[in-house]
């Protein structure tokens, strides 16, 4: 039998992303919840069924197979009996078995593949511990059987998916990645395919909190008060997702606004989805405010200050120094918060402000005449970028060195599940 | 008293001299002291698994219930070797008990105790060196190995069990639904 | 979870999704038994082709899978094949029907492709039986090799038709759970209501007396023979057809148990250890953490 695509298993902490090698788009996405029956506070001890080995009206059943993942889950979640529960946390796993029973229902309802046939990808967080890998090796090639498995750090595979843009020429591995989701932003510097864990930075400013501000905003222009309160949220979601970008000079855009509105300003139709009733807002200034609390976040929080061009450039500082030009050169977007439109041109123009101001420094202070050749800072923007974990692994599962970099079944049996400590690259032309 | 209990209890009846000729072994056993390689420089190793000074091994030693769950002890001056073999009566048993060891050994990091490798013909082994007896509580560790021992039976039987009851259940599903 | 589902999900999930709002698409996908799929949109945003690839394509030709896939699509199948591909079929989602209930059963007979393909060997047998309650002959003795190891064979009979799997189990813990599996399907005819249910007969070794006669069948102490007698009231009109994919499924669902049960263990095991683990922890000393202090009050620290 002709081998058959590998899958690609990206799992987060809030949805999942899942689907065959050598498509550009993951086959689903849905969240990384498991609606389990039994109630939430017995199920966080211990998994429901075994917590009583001695009774016997527990072992007669097949009760751990009555539960839902994804979308059903969360439609579950009024069900009387069940209970959803998200078995990662901050990207790591903590819920083994309820993990264990959300891969086996998302390979035999959802992918409808014999996993016996398919070599697997799974993705990691930068930093994972070792036994992490281990559990989840132990699971796939004991539960599952699988083929053969390749766990890759996320951060590197979105590095890879940045080779499907024609700005970039050579396939390196060397990066600074910059991944925001929902709930959490991470710069991840990247030196041929690993992780520089030591100077690794997080914002705690992501997707949810751009909704959030879009809905305080609104708020404050009145323009909600037509609104039911429970799509409030949902508009703004829409608002961030459909009409925001990211504008060069706050200054200029404000008087843009004030001056030509009706140009500027949009409309946003919606139905209340319980009533069936239209309602519509102007959507104005957040149009470009929103995305602007990457840059100067004191418009939102007050706890965290430091705008995200001076945490990059912190990070590649951070770095070891003869990689750091790397860094500058290919920086890598990657998750639905960077795919605001412009958002690689401004970051690209302040880092270069903040990176040609230190040269020029640099260059007084030492008092020469011999003046640097300057740095070369790239943001690399492409089409991918929503999935962009996802696609670096489709990505590198269609080439013919991943089946030779996976740890197969057989080199499982032999040595155990140590064998996944090892962390092969391939795939870059350098 | 139902008849699973009473066949239970009749079982650990036999069960408790076994299991109490492994504590007082073991507890006897655990008298161990720091000491220095004889070989090495400066070098401390259980002896019992280096083997290489034959005068502070003591006698091993076997407790036997039956032909098939016995128990090995092996003494030396600073460290004790334990190994257990676990009752497998038919190739389920057999591949459970497998299972569960392997899954155990996986995480011998946490079980200070549990050697990674059983010694050769058991199961399951553990090594107490002196300075476990030192940091924990003697007669802890001795409950501990007689706890797994009286455990793992059952969940082994456990699993067993459960694994026939699902069976049953997904054929009949799967048959039931050829009536639809 | 327990039984497995008939359909594609992929190919339902994307279809209502394209009928909804059209765009252009490349996909390929698997189904079990390792048949291949491939949507996407060639010319038009509209116009969806879809094309599958199965293992045992010739075989399941040879018994009708054309005819069937013919009355099931109609004008919708292509004369021509994609490349790699063994058929496709071409959905016009501007021909789809418009009433929600009408376009939901469009969607899931196109989610059934790979159903339909599978059933030409099972519809056959069901017909021959028909024509041979007169003669008392024995039907032809139809074999489909859907994996690289294992077959399906299906023979009628003028009473009965029977349906004979050839297992093979990769792993060791595979084979003793599927051997416990397979042993309840036998026994589980004992039980009250599943007294209509067809038989199950499993062999390990010994090949059935049905196929006894085919060449190259492997003899060895891993494969072994699951049969399934259906009688006339497993595919009178009515039923046939739910029989149909029922059966196809019957690996896949035995496979997906061995699966569940394995993940079963082990969070019974996780539970298990993690019990063991407090026990242990309990020997551990409590060190003293505790400040302590002279009589004047000052902390005592260590260096």
């Amino acid at each position: 039998m002709a081998l058959l695509a590998p899958i690609i298993c990206d799992n987060g902490t809030g949805y999942s992303k899942i689907g065959f090698a050598g498509n550009s788009d993951p086959s689903f996405v849905f969240p990384t919840a498991i609606a389990t029956r039994g109630s939430a506070s017995s199920a966080s001890r211990a998994p429901a069924v075994p917590a009583k080995p001695g009774h016997l009206a527990s072992k007669r059943g097949v009760e751990d197979l009555d539960f839902f993942i994804g979308d059903e889950a969360l439609a579950n979640v009024k069900t009387p009996g069940y209970s959803v529960h998200y078995p990662i946390r901050h990207g790591m796993i903590e819920n083994w078995d309820h993990m264990e029973r959300y891969w086996e229902q998302t390979i035999f309802k959802y992918l409808r593949a014999e996993p016996e046939d398919h070599y697997f990808l799974l993705t990691e967080p930068p930093l994972n511990a070792p036994e992490n890998r281990e559990q989840t090796a132990e699971i796939f090639f004991e539960s599952f059987n699988i083929k053969g498995l390749y766990i890759a750090v996320q951060a590197v595979l979105a590095l890879a998916a940045s080779w499907s843009s024609n700005r970039v020429t050579d396939r390196t591995l060397t990066g600074t990645v910059i991944d925001s989701g929902d709930g959490v932003t991470h710069v991840i510097p990247c030196a041929e395919g690993y992780v520089i864990g030591s100077a690794i930075k997080h914002i705690p400013i992501a997707g949810r909190d751009i909704s959030q501000f879009v809905l305080n905003l609104m708020r404050e222009r009145g323009e909600m008060a037509t609104v039911p309160p429970e799509d409030q949220l949902k508009v703004a979601n829409k608002v961030k997702e459909n009409y925001s970008y990211v504008c060069q000079d706050i200054v200029r855009e404000f008087r843009k606004y004030d001056e030509e509105p009706y140009k500027y300003f949009q409309r946003y139709d919606g139905e209340y989805s319980v009533t069936k009733k239209p309602y519509s807002v102007d959507v104005g200034y957040e149009r470009f405010l929103a995305p602007e609390i990457f840059f100067n976040p004191e418009i939102y929080s007050s706890d965290f200050l430091t705008p995200l061009p001076e945490i990059v450039d912190d990070v590649i500082q951070q770095s070891p120094i003869d990689v750091r030009r790397g860094l500058y050169k290919n920086i890598v977007l990657s998750g639905g918060s960077t795919m605001f439109q412009h958002f690689g041109n401004r970051l690209k123009r302040d880092l270069k402000q903040l990176v040609d101001r230190r040269l020029d420094q640099s260059a007084i202070l030492s008092g020469s005449a011999v003046r640097s050749s300057g740095v070369e800072v790239d943001v690399i923007s492409h089409k991918r970028q929503r999935y962009a974990v996802w696609f670096g692994g489709s990505l590198l599962a269609s080439l013919p060195e991943f089946y030779t970099s996976c740890h197969t079944k057989a080199q499982y049996d032999e040595i155990g599940p140590s064998i996944c400590r090892r962390y092969q690259i391939f795939g870059s032309a350098t | 008293m139902s008849a699973s209990s009473v066949s239970r209890a009749a079982m650990s009846n036999v069960l408790r001299p076994y299991l109490a000729a492994v504590r007082s072994t073991l507890t006897a056993a655990l008298t161990l002291e720091n000491f220095a390689s004889q070989v090495v420089e400066r070098h401390n190793k259980p002896e019992v698994e280096v083997q290489t000074s034959l005068e502070v091994l003591l006698n091993p030693l076997t407790i036997s219930r039956n032909e098939n769950e016995r128990v090995f002890i092996e003494p030396s001056v600073n460290s004790v070797r334990v190994s257990i073999k676990i009752k497998q009566a038919d190739e389920i048993e057999r591949i459970l008990a497998h299972k569960f060891t392997r899954f155990m050994t996986q995480r011998a990091e946490s079980f200070i105790v549990l050697r990674r490798k059983p010694v050769p013909g058991y199961d399951i082994s553990f090594l107490i060196t002196n300075t476990h007896a030192e940091t924990m509580l003697k007669h802890k560790i001795v409950d501990f190995i007689i706890q797994f021992m009286e455990e793992v039976d059952k969940e082994i039987s456990e699993m067993k069990l459960s694994l026939n009851a699902r069976a049953r259940i997904v054929a009949e599903s799967y048959l039931t639904a050829f009536n639809a | 979870m327990i039984l497995l589902e008939p359909h594609n999900v992929i190919i339902q999930n994307t279809l209502s999704e394209k009928l909804v709002k059209p765009s252009s698409l490349d996909v390929a996908f698997v189904d079990y038994d390792g048949v291949r799929f491939r949507l996407s949109t060639p010319e038009k945003k509209t116009q969806l082709l879809l094309s599958m690839s199965i293992r045992c394509w010739d075989e399941l030709v040879k018994y009708g899978a054309l005819d069937i896939l013919g009355r099931e699509y109609g004008a919708m199948l292509l004369p021509q094949a994609e490349p790699e591909y063994n058929v496709s079929m071409l959905i016009d989602l501007e021909q789809a029907p418009q009433e929600p209930d009408a376009r939901e059963a469009f969607v899931t007979s196109i989610s059934l492709f790979k159903r339909h393909a599978y059933a030409a060997p099972f519809e056959r047998a069901f017909q021959t039986q028909k024509e041979l309650e007169a003669s008392g002959a024995q039907g032809e003795l139809m074999q489909v090799h859907y994996r690289d190891e294992e077959a399906i064979y299906v023979q009628a009979a003028p009473d009965r038709v029977t349906v004979i799997f050839s297992t093979i189990f990769q792993e060791e813990t595979d084979g003793i759970f599927g051997k416990v599996f397979l042993q309840e399907f036998v026994d589980a005819r004992r039980q009250p209501s599943v007294q209509n249910a067809p038989q199950v007969l499993y062999s390990t070794r010994e090949p059935p007396l049905e196929i006894r006669h085919v060449p190259g069948l492997r003899n060895s102490e891993d494969t072994g023979y699951v049969t399934f007698v259906l009688f006339p009231r497993h595919f009178a009109p009515g039923v046939a057809s739910s029989t149909i994919s029922h059966i196809q499924l019957f690996r896949d669902y035995l496979h997906y148990h061995i699966k569940c049960s394995k993940a079963y263990m082990h969070s019974r095991m996780r539970h298990r250890v993690t019990e063991f683990q407090k026990v242990l922890n309990r020997a551990k000393t409590e060190v003293a953490t505790g400040e302590r202090r002279t009589v004047t009050g000052r902390t005592m620290v260590s260096r």
